[in-house]
Parts: C-alpha cells; structure tokens; sequence
C-alpha cells in the first residue's frame, strides 16, 4: 500500500468507523465461526478476525473455512447434534431453507438494538434477503451483483454515444451494434441475422444467463413466486418481460441464439459485442486484460422499476442446545455488529464484493473504478431469496428460459411448463416443513 | 475356463490338534466385517429408513411414509417418476452407446502400441495421461472443444470446411457427442494398460508355431490373441459398464444435464433431488430402486458369463 493510499484509507476509518463502539462487557468467552470465503477473500477475511480478536479481548473468534456446499450439508447435523458453531455465513440461495427447516435462529428487534445493528445503514432489499415470515435471521456482510458490461471502443466506433437506461435506448442502441458479415446493419433490407459480425448485447443459455429474464421480470413488477411462495413466473407481467429478451433474438436479431457464457465472454472481450450482461465478478477480469469497458446498472426493459439479480452472504447465529450460554450469543452479536460496520465493509469490498450499505459506495476509493458505475443503484438489488424451496423454484426456472430463449418452445408455453414442474416439486417440498 | 478346482488343491477337511477351533477364522474376518457394517450394512440399512419415512434431520418429527416415495416413482403425473425415469434412460443410452467403443478402441489401441514400433512408450503414455485428469478438468476441456461458437471443433467445421457451426451443447442429441468423445478421451488409457498387460502374457510360442503353419495376421489375431484375451475383455467389459452406469461428473460439467435434461444421468438426478431440492427420502428411495436395476443386470450378466465359461471350459 502506498503512503497516501494508507492514509486514504485512515481517514476512510475514523469518518465511517464512528458507530464502532463497543457494546459486550461479560465475561471473556470463545466463539466459533464457520465460513465459506476459501478463495481470495480468505486472507481479507483472516485479517479482518484478527483485527477483530486484538480490538475485543474478552471476546476471542476462531475461524474455520471451508467450501460452502461442505457446510450445507454439515449444517443440519451440526445443529441438531447441539454442536453448532456459533457463528455461520449463509448465502441467500440457502437461508431461507435453513432459516424454515429451524437451523437459524431469529435475530430480535430488542438483540439488533443492543448490539447496535441498524437495518437501515444497509441497502433494504440486502438486508431483507435473510427475513423470513417478519423476522430477521441474517446481517449481510458480502454482496454481488448481476450488471451490464459495455465495450466503450465499440459503441464508439457504432457512434453510440449514451449507456442506455431505457428498453427503447436499449432497443436502439443494440440494433445500432449489430451488423452481418456483409456489413448490414439491423433493420435494413437484406440483413443476414444468421451472419452476425458484431452484435448488440449477449445472451445465453445457463443459470448467469437466465438472471436476465429474472431482472425483467422484477422490472415489469413480476416475481418468481406470490404471496403464498408457489411459482409464478408466467405472469402476463413475466411473459412480456421474457419475450422482450427473446424478441433480441428472434425478431431484431441484435442477439445470437443458443449461445453459452464463454462465447458470450469470449465475444465481448475480443469487441464483437456492445452489451455483456453478466455477474460483477468479472470485472477484475476486464480489468486485467486492459480492456476500454465499463459497468452499468442493468437496463429498465421492464415498465415498473430499476430491478437485478443479486447474490449475498450474511451472518447468522444457528439455533443452539438448551442452556447456551447467553454471553456467547451477546458476544457473538457483537461480532456481527463490527463485522457488518461500514470500516470493514469497505477493507471486504477489496475481496471482491459490492459495498453493502450507502455508506461505503460513497467512499472517495471507488471514484473511477467502472464498477462505481452501478452505485447509485445498489438498492434495486434483489436476491432470489425469501422462500424456502430455492432449488424447486430456480431450476425449472433455469430450464424455462433456455428453452424459450433457444426457441424449443414458445415464451409462454416454456414458463408454463416451468412454473408446473416447479408447483409439484414445491407441494411435495411444503410436505417436509409441515 | 474352469469353475471347479482341481482335486489335489482342495485341503484337508479336518486337521489334526485343537487349534483349529471354529473362531480362527472368524476372527481374521473381524476387521473387514467391522469395516463392512460401518460403511455398507448400516448405511444401507439407515437409507432404507430414511427413503420410508418424511426425513429431515433438523424436523421435530419424522413420520413413517411406508412406500410413499416409491410409489412416486411409478406415478407419472409426479417430477419424480419423469425425470428419474428419462434419467436412467439417459444412463441406459449412455452405457450402451459408449461401452463398445470403450472395449474396442482401447482394444485396437493395445494392439498397436503392442507391435515394437518407434516412440511406443511415448504413444502409450499419451493415451494414459488424460486418466490422471479430475472429471472438472476433462470436462471444463470438452465443453470449451465443443462450444456452439468459440470450440476448436465449430472453428475447424466453419474455418476449414465452411459448414454451419453446431450448436452441440444446446441440441437434444447433439449434446451427448462431447459426453462420450471426452468420456473415450478420458477412460481409454485403464482398458489400454489391461490389454497391453494381457497381451505380453500370451506366450509368443504360440504365434511362433502358427507361422510355421503360414497362418497370417487375422487368423492370428482370431484364433490365438482374441480367445486368450477373453478373461480380460470380460473383466474390461464388466468393469466398464458399472464405471458407465454411473455416469455422473461428464454430464454435470459439460451439459449440466441439459438441454431439457436429456444428458442428466440417474445419479445426478438423485444428487439434485437430495441437495438442490433438499429431499432425502426420496433421493434415497431413487438410490434404492437405481441399486435394485442394477443388481437385476448384475445377475442377468453373471448369469451370462457363468453360460460362457462353461461353455469356454
């Protein structure tokens, strides 16, 4: 770290590290912490414990890493063995399963405030990921996103001038990027749409993919389930969405059918493609290749409102044996607390995760990154979360939108079949939470 | 070859002294019998309890089912019996597609690489290397080879012989040929080494004594190298359609399954019903009933083999 960067990032703690202070005052105790950031965010993570364990010594956290699908299937005998860590991270793809089957226990309104949890310096759809039923049952500490890469040589040379935000601006813009071996553009008389030399925005065929339709859908003011946790994505609301995607494809040709993510990738990076839509986690990957690209909220092509895919991690205490002891639960609360305040938010964001309160996206360190492109908008972020039965619902989803996106089936006869297939699986899975 | 031993080699039903008192032996089977129950017997069993009963470990109750989740199986209107269905068919397709190819190339390999030709030990290496390969790696390999726009095999078809490219991994159909061209990639090199190892055991006596009578390479290759190597192909065809049945790391790399699970192989599928969908008793009562398929074809081919020999004898 250089000199002014270090000192960039000492008057970056004293300006958010403010609400730090210390709340536990028992009796020394040990907490155990289980998570799943074995990659290059272990050492980030490693470090912020230590910082944590010298700051607190009466409260001492002991960390085990491991892959996370390790501790899906660990957690459930954990817990009910009554040797539960005290401490586990949970990604939104999983908790509310664990948080219905019982593993978790509620985070209440009286504990949040004792250990001085403020929902409200999160971005609110972040934090609601981990609620179930009116309860909370996590405190996000990582988050990612789905967002809209753009190549600016590209769009350049296409004389696009403006990232677009609207679906006629999006419309346009990629028909303007699409042209055929014989340099015809889309729209013209003769365009070959089975030729495509450039194109305007990628489309493809797996789950990264279908986190496309998902965005529409939630922009038209459609949901992967109601009220009531069953399917229901074939809407009127979700159909329009997903055939708007299709009509890319099929009617102005500015996308090409059945692709997969790496040509998609592989197309963007060498400048065949204005638009990649795709998880932020590429960008340290454009960035290395030194391409001229930039990051940008997922374009409004749905009616209602500004909506993307998000995944995320959160803190939760899983349900212990009887007669556990109330300092580790107040201690780990703690932990919590500090691990969630905006400092360390922002020392994990170097792991590669969005910051997850308004308090850390402002922070001056972001200033020109591509990726403080989507800031401004980090609150229209929506897991696929909230109901227990994840795998019934995203599955047949997944499947429904390759197969209307490669024209097996039509749009609305593809969701259908989805949502069918994912409302049987759904009443046998209501069987196991009775 | 002969299923009776000869008579000479049979011992002494009874020996002289005390030591020999019945709990000898069963002591020296101690070991492996304790191994055998902890990792075979009392799981299977404790399987068979979970596919009976709604199980969940964290539910405060866990009711007894009876064959609720078998008799899914067999109720079409049910994802279940769908899907688990069209898996095992996807399975069955598999193993009966890429079985020969995996006998007979490997095979022909071991003939070639058998002869003294130039650069043998380095050939013979190149076709066993890929074997050490994990299933992540060889799969990532093929998906990328045979991708619908960047793959080396739409660059060769468009570049060179100006064709189309083929979208393989999103057709019904299409998408097994990476499968089982990478399965052949990966496995070829185990069934090679046994052959090679067969052939240096057949005694060079033999050929010796058949070119004298004039006989040239087929007779050769038919009536002394292919009923020598008939222990090994049996063992080479056995162990390579239990190693097909249970298809699961290829698929799940390259295909995912897909499209429209046409490629998602039985234990996938039951990996998915238990962990993606969270529903162990009815994973575990598929595992029963893939175990109860396979063990019919197991007899059904014991029964076949036990014909041949002694036939063969």
């Amino acid at each position: 770290m250089t000199h002014s960067l270090r000192r960039t990032s000492l008057l970056a703690l004293l300006v958010l590290g403010g609400a730090g202070a210390q709340t536990y005052s028992g009796p020394k105790v040990q907490l155990t912490f289980l998570h799943g950031f074995t990659g290059a965010d272990r050492p980030v993570m490693e470090r912020l414990i230590a910082q944590f364990n010298s700051a607190h010594p009466n409260i001492q956290v002991r960390a085990q890493a491991q892959p996370w699908g390790t501790t899906w299937q660990q957690l459930p005998s954990l817990v009910a063995s009554g040797r539960a860590p005290d401490v586990v991270v949970i990604n939104e793809d999983q908790i509310t399963q664990f948080i219905a089957r019982g593993a978790v226990s509620p985070l209440t309104d009286a504990e949040l405030k004792a250990a001085a949890i403020n929902k409200a310096r999160f971005y609110g759809p972040l934090f609601k990921t981990a609620d179930y039923e009116g309860k909370s049952y996590g405190v996000p500490i990582s988050s990612v996103a789905y967002v809209m890469f753009y190549n600016k040589d590209l769009m350049n040379k296409m004389g696009i001038t403006k990232v677009p935000t609207t679906r006629a601006e999006f419309l346009k813009a990629a028909q303007q990027c699409t042209a055929d071996k014989s340099g015809k553009k889309a729209g013209q008389a003769g365009f070959d749409k089975a030729n495509l030399d450039t194109w305007g925005v990628s489309l493809y065929n797996n789950w990264v993919g279908s986190r496309m339709a998902y965005a529409a859908i939630l922009q038209n003011g459609g949901s992967l389930v109601d009220k009531n946790l069953n399917a229901n994505f074939n809407t009127p609301q979700a159909v329009e969405a997903v055939q708007f995607l299709v009509d890319l494809v099929q009617k102005h040709g500015v996308a090409r059918p059945n692709s997969t993510e790496e040509a998609e990738l592989a197309a963007f990076s060498q400048g065949k493609v204005c638009f990649f839509p795709s998880g932020q986690w590429y960008t340290d990957r454009f960035e290395q290749q030194k391409m001229n690209f930039g990051v940008a909220f997922v374009p409004r092509v749905g009616s209602q409102k500004d909506a993307a895919w998000g995944g995320s991690s959160h803190l939760t205490l899983p349900k212990q044996r009887a007669g556990y002891d109330a300092n580790k639960r107040r201690a780990a609360l703690e932990f919590i607390n500090w691990m969630t305040l905006p400092a360390q938010n922002l020392t994990w964001t170097e792991a590669g995760s969005l910051p997850t309160m308004p308090a850390v996206a402002s922070n001056p360190k972001f200033a020109g990154r591509p990726i403080a492109g989507i800031f401004p908008k980090l609150g229209s972020i929506y897991a696929t979360s909230g109901f227990p039965w994840s795998g019934q619902v995203l599955g047949p989803f997944d499947n429904a939108w390759a197969n209307a996106y490669s024209g097996k089936q039509s749009v609305k006869a593809a969701l259908d079949a989805g949502v069918s297939e994912s409302n049987k699986q759904i009443q046998q899975a209501r069987k196991s939470f009775q | 070859m002969s299923l009776s031993l000869p008579r000479e080699n049979v011992p002494p039903r009874r020996r002289r002294g005390g030591e020999s008192s019945g709990l000898v032996p069963y002591l020296y089977l101690l070991p492996f019998a304790l191994l055998f129950f902890v990792f075979v017997v009392y799981p299977v069993g404790y399987g068979f309890y979970v596919s009976m009963h709604r199980w969940d470990l964290l539910a405060e109750t866990r009711p007894f089912v009876g064959l609720e989740y078998y008799r899914n199986l067999f109720d079409f209107s049910t994802p279940q019996a769908q899907f688990f269905w069209n898996s095992m068919r996807n399975t069955a397709f598999f193993t009966i597609v890429s079985v020969p190819l995996l006998v007979a190339t490997a095979l022909g390999l071991a003939l070639l690489l058998y002869r003294p030709i130039f650069g043998r030990a380095f050939f013979r290496a190149v076709f066993f290397l890929p074997g050490v390969l994990t299933v992540s790696v060889m799969g990532i390999l093929w998906r990328w080879m045979f991708d619908n726009q960047i793959g080396l095999v739409n660059a060769v078809r468009t570049d060179i012989f100006h064709l189309q490219p083929l979208p393989f991994l999103s057709t019904e159909g299409l998408a097994w040929i990476p499968i089982i061209v990478g399965t052949l990639w990966w496995t070829i090199g185990f069934n090679m080494t046994l052959y090679l190892a067969a052939l240096g055991n057949i005694s060079q006596s033999l050929y010796e004594a058949a070119e004298i009578d004039g006989a040239t390479a087929w007779p050769k290759f038919r009536f002394i190298t292919w009923p020598l190597l008939g222990p090994v192909t049996l063992f080479v065809f056995v162990t390579t359609v239990l190693a097909s049945f249970q298809l699961f790391g290829q698929t799940l790399v390259i295909t995912a399954g897909g499209p429209n699970r046409t490629t998602q192989s039985a234990i996938q599928y039951i990996t998915e019903e238990a962990f993606t969908n969270n529903q162990f008793s009815s994973a575990s009562a598929m595992a029963f009933m893939f175990g109860l398929v396979m063990l019919i074809f197991t007899f059904l081919q014991f029964r076949i083999m036990a014909r041949d020999a002694r036939e063969g004898s």
